[in-house]
């Protein structure tokens, strides 16, 4: 669809660029870099993945939705790819939005603005060496946010615990028991 | 006097010190270290100024908290005394003009050759902007 004005930008929520390569193997369109969260905090994302459609105008004419590449979670997510590729298309072709388009996506609270800073800060002590002041921030950010998987899961990896070990699968349980709150949209299959 | 790490759009350092854990700058370093020069009608950046009264919400002594500049600009910050840093987080309004407003705020990161690009690069497409990570 690259010749229908059509572009993705894909956003790696990620310290480590060669965990991104990987995934990005093959890709042509342009993967960007985003080890410090600045679109969590601006798009009120929460967690990955999380598509944006954007017009030609700069509007957002669909928000934040949880919406994935591949088939591998549609056990999980009850929803296909091809769903969300064909809604695209419409939307690409004939300008076509589906229903969910005009939800309302909830604003950050301060908690959870002030958990992506600390956790941007404890990234940067971690940088610089100083793996008590990044664990201390780690903590701040996790308290705050303790089921924001873009503060807490994303945090594992740095850590040096499993993102995908029993970490994850606790606060997976946690988020679940709590009603999955997600900013943004959880489509209809 | 000591140095304070400020985290914003880049990383910044400027002289200043910390009283009661609050960071405290010369005004004269405002501008480098977030981007908001101090002038007789307020706190200005680019064409966009923000009143701030007598300035004395802002001002400890000869200096400026810093804590109190972001306030006034509604930006939000975490501070750390302990590593002499003051991490700024983005304009609330960003975030709010893209969830109630529609407008997809812009930015600017880093490709993986290491090449910046922006959404506004793409502008007069439609975009799919994908947030995806390895965890």
């Amino acid at each position: 669809m690259a010749d229908d004005g059509f572009q993705v930008i894909a956003v790696a929520i990620d310290e480590d660029i060669d965990e991104v390569r990987v995934l990005a193997d093959g890709i042509t369109y342009p993967v960007l870099m985003d080890p410090d969260h600045l679109l969590t905090e601006m798009y009120a994302i929460s967690n990955v993945p999380a598509v944006v459609w954007i017009d030609e105008q700069g509007r957002i004419a669909r928000p934040n939705a949880s919406e994935f590449g591949t088939d591998m979670f549609s056990e999980f997510t009850g929803r296909s790819c091809e769903g969300h590729f064909n809604q695209i298309r419409a939307w690409v072709h004939d300008g076509v939005v589906p229903d969910d388009a005009g939800s309302e996506i909830a604003d950050l609270d301060d908690d959870e603005i002030a958990a992506r800073l600390h956790f941007r800060l404890a990234a940067h002590l971690r940088r610089a060496g100083d793996e008590d002041g990044a664990a201390r921030h780690f903590d701040a950010a996790a308290e705050l946010a303790p089921l924001d998987f873009t503060v807490v899961r994303a945090a594992m990896p740095l850590r040096g615990e499993s993102p995908f070990g029993e970490e994850f699968f606790k606060l997976l349980e946690e988020y679940q028991a709590a009603g999955s709150p997600f900013h943004g949209i959880t489509p209809a299959p | 006097m000591s140095t304070i790490t400020v985290l914003g759009d880049e990383v910044a350092t400027t002289a200043g010190e910390w009283a009661d854990g609050r960071p405290l700058v010369e005004p004269e370093g405002l501008s480098a270290a977030i981007g908001w020069t101090l002038k007789p009608e307020g706190l200005c950046r680019g064409d966009q100024c923000v009143l701030i009264g007598d300035g004395s919400a802002i001002r400890v002594g000869d200096k400026l908290d810093l804590i109190a500049v972001a306030n006034a600009v509604d930006q939000p910050t975490v501070v750390d005394p302990d590593t002499s840093i003051v991490v700024l987080g983005q304009p609330n309004a960003t975030r709010r003009a893209a969830l109630l407003d529609r407008q997809a705020p812009d930015f600017t990161l880093a490709d993986l050759d290491g090449v910046e690009r922006s959404l506004s690069d793409y502008a007069g497409k439609k975009r799919l902007l994908v947030a995806f990570s390895s965890w």
